[in-house]
């Protein structure tokens, strides 16, 4: 399996504070790879690094044959890595259709005067871009509330946005970090759907960072687990969940004082 | 929701309306302002020729603030940057009128570039203090830079000439000002249509999403102050031509106080937010001047108050609208909108 995102030792520090360090994983073609780990392991950060918030410390993140040392956030939807937030990052004002389409945003090229004036070409590219968007908005069964503003959305349906969003960028690779955090039983298995399908039918790689085992072990192709910004283990789901280092990182030591 | 309302091509969606009714009111506004003058005397054509100039600058003031959420307290400055460089123009460099409005708008988006250098670092607060600063600058220059500007002294400008046209007539100005505040009001709608007017959503709202997405924040935050600052060049050009002699008194601090109280009352991030916000302050300011002239009895001690009257009435109105209605006028007309059309199933 060729690999579609190589991270290769990377560390991360903050101050004092060692969030990160020497963690090496990669993500393959069309594959569905979890990171998981107790709070505070680094989960978020090394997602970070990869979409460039953070500057690293130290490694190289390579991207389907490209160094990110040096690519800026902005460009990386261009390049084909689209991501979600642990928190709600939508536009919550903005309508499900206009934050579906700043998703968009990579893919347009009219300019400030065509834009002003709404010249035709200008109207031509929004009228294929709405198409676009209406392709993922049925894709996420959210035809019914594409023309209300998202902050009067449930939880569960902003979640949906926001992943639709990442899906407009046309992304080779997903990041989803804690998709279904907060989401009931019924919420998280669509999801889960919605992910196996975004694999599957799209042909796109998800990386996910996650606290939900269900889904990381239902789901997932390959596991890789951080504990104290380390990684202690990667494998297949049914690997990890025999893993010895994996069980004591979670639940303690067996047996001990 | 309206029923029996089907959007049936992608055209529909991305016209500035989809509703006929909504259009032909458009239209109707259009054609009563544009006859406007002939049933208004001197005076109150002057009044609604300023209200136009006023709502020009003010959309742009309202893409940056509400749409973009970079807060600007320095729009004097730009308006000033405007009329000054009107003024220098067509008196000291004989540059023709109308391409004179235009240079301005360019000038006044040049040094919104410059202004816009620091909001990729600052926020809030600290932005606020720095576009003052930019205001403060400019009164200073102004003020200092005799040679160019006739410092206190003031500047006269002749009328506008077009064609050998010359707007000296209230009425005049007025349509000039209709004209362009009409063009404004079309430019800023398809610019909030179009990936711009949602980039700048974008970053409103959640700038490291926008990021993420693949918005240049450097490019859009500077474009926002470039736009912006050009609308209110604009408006400084006209209001040259209008007043026929600007000094710095013209464009104080107070002035960029007043015209965030006017995007606040009319609603953020709404062009037409903007205009009934302009309408609002500046009816209310006409008000005051006309409640104090009655009771001016002896001489005018009322009105000697007027300029401190004015800076308390703003206060007392942003503090107003905040706390009560934070999405302004237009914030309102939606609720009463959507109470009527789902009547009687609102909750």
């Amino acid at each position: 399996m060729s690999s579609l995102l190589q991270v290769d030792a990377i560390s991360k520090r903050f101050g004092g504070v060692q969030a990160v360090s020497n963690v090496s994983f990669d993500v393959g073609q069309n594959e569905i790879y979890s990171l998981i780990g107790p709070n505070g392991a680094g989960k978020t950060t090394c997602f970070n690094l990869i979409s460039g918030i953070f500057p690293l410390s130290e490694g190289r993140i390579t991207f389907d044959g490209q160094d990110l040392g040096r690519v800026k956030t902005h460009q990386l939807a261009k390049l084909g890595i689209g991501r979600t937030f642990q928190n709600l990052a939508v536009f919550k004002h903005a309508t499900v259709v206009q934050n579906i389409l700043v998703g968009r945003h990579s893919h347009m090229e009219t300019d400030l005067f065509s834009c002003l004036f709404f010249a035709p070409n200008a109207r031509r590219h929004e009228k294929a871009h709405r198409h676009k968007v209406e392709e993922i908005i049925e894709f996420l069964e959210i035809e019914d509330i594409r023309m209300q503003p998202v902050g009067t959305l449930s939880y569960g349906l902003q979640k949906r946005v926001e992943l639709g969003r990442a899906l407009a960028t046309e992304p080779k690779l997903l990041l989803l970090d804690e998709m279904v955090s907060g989401m009931n039983a019924e919420e998280t298995e669509d999801i889960a759907r919605f992910i196996l399908d975004i694999k599957d039918e799209l042909g796109i790689s998800v990386l996910m960072v996650e606290h939900d085992m269900g889904i990381v072990m239902d789901i997932s192709d390959r596991v890789c687990v951080l504990n104290f910004g380390e990684k202690i283990a990667s494998g297949t789901p049914e690997e990890i969940s025999k893993n010895t280092a994996v069980i004591e990182a979670y639940l303690g030591h067996s047996g001990g004082g | 929701m309206r029923s029996g309302h089907f959007i049936e091509s992608y055209d529909k969606l991305v016209n500035l309306t989809d509703n006929p009714v909504k259009m032909a009111w458009s239209w109707i506004l259009v054609l009563v302002l544009a006859l406007a003058p002939l049933v208004l005397d001197s005076f109150w054509t002057s009044i609604c020729a300023t209200v136009l100039i006023t709502a020009i600058g003010i959309i742009g003031l309202n893409l940056l603030v509400g749409t973009t959420g970079q807060i600007s307290l320095g729009h004097s400055g730009f308006l000033a940057v405007g009329a000054y460089a009107t003024a220098i123009l067509t008196m000291d460099y004989q540059v023709p009128g109308i391409i004179a409005i235009l240079l301005s708008g360019f000038i006044a988006a040049f040094f919104g570039l410059i202004v816009g250098i620091p909001s990729l670092r600052l926020k809030g607060l600290y932005l606020a203090i720095t576009t003052m600063a930019f205001a403060i600058i400019i009164n200073h220059v102004i003020l200092n830079a005799e040679d160019i500007t006739r410092g206190s002294e003031g500047f006269i400008i002749d009328p506008l000439q077009v064609f050998g046209f010359s707007f000296e007539s209230d009425a005049s100005i007025y349509y000039l000002s209709l004209i362009i505040l009409v063009l404004t009001v079309l430019g800023a709608l398809n610019l909030m249509r179009s990936h711009i007017g949602r980039a700048w959503v974008g970053i409103r709202d959640h700038d490291i999403a926008a990021k993420v997405m693949g918005i240049n924040l450097t490019t859009y935050k500077l474009l926002a102050f470039m736009v912006s600052a050009f609308f209110a060049g604009i408006a400084g050009s006209i209001l040259a031509f209008q007043l026929q002699y600007i000094n710095v008194d013209n464009f104080s601090l107070l002035l960029g106080i007043e015209a965030l109280s006017m995007i606040i009352v009319g609603g953020l991030g709404s062009i037409s937010g903007s205009i009934v916000g302009v309408i609002f302050i500046i009816f209310l300011n006409e008000l005051v001047r006309i409640t104090t002239g009655i009771f001016a009895d002896d001489g005018g001690t009322m009105s000697l108050y007027i300029h401190e009257m004015k800076g308390l009435l703003y206060g007392v109105v942003i503090v107003l609208f905040l706390r009560f209605e934070p999405d302004g006028i237009m914030g309102k007309w939606r609720d009463i909108k959507n109470y009527w059309s789902n009547w009687p199933f609102h909750h």
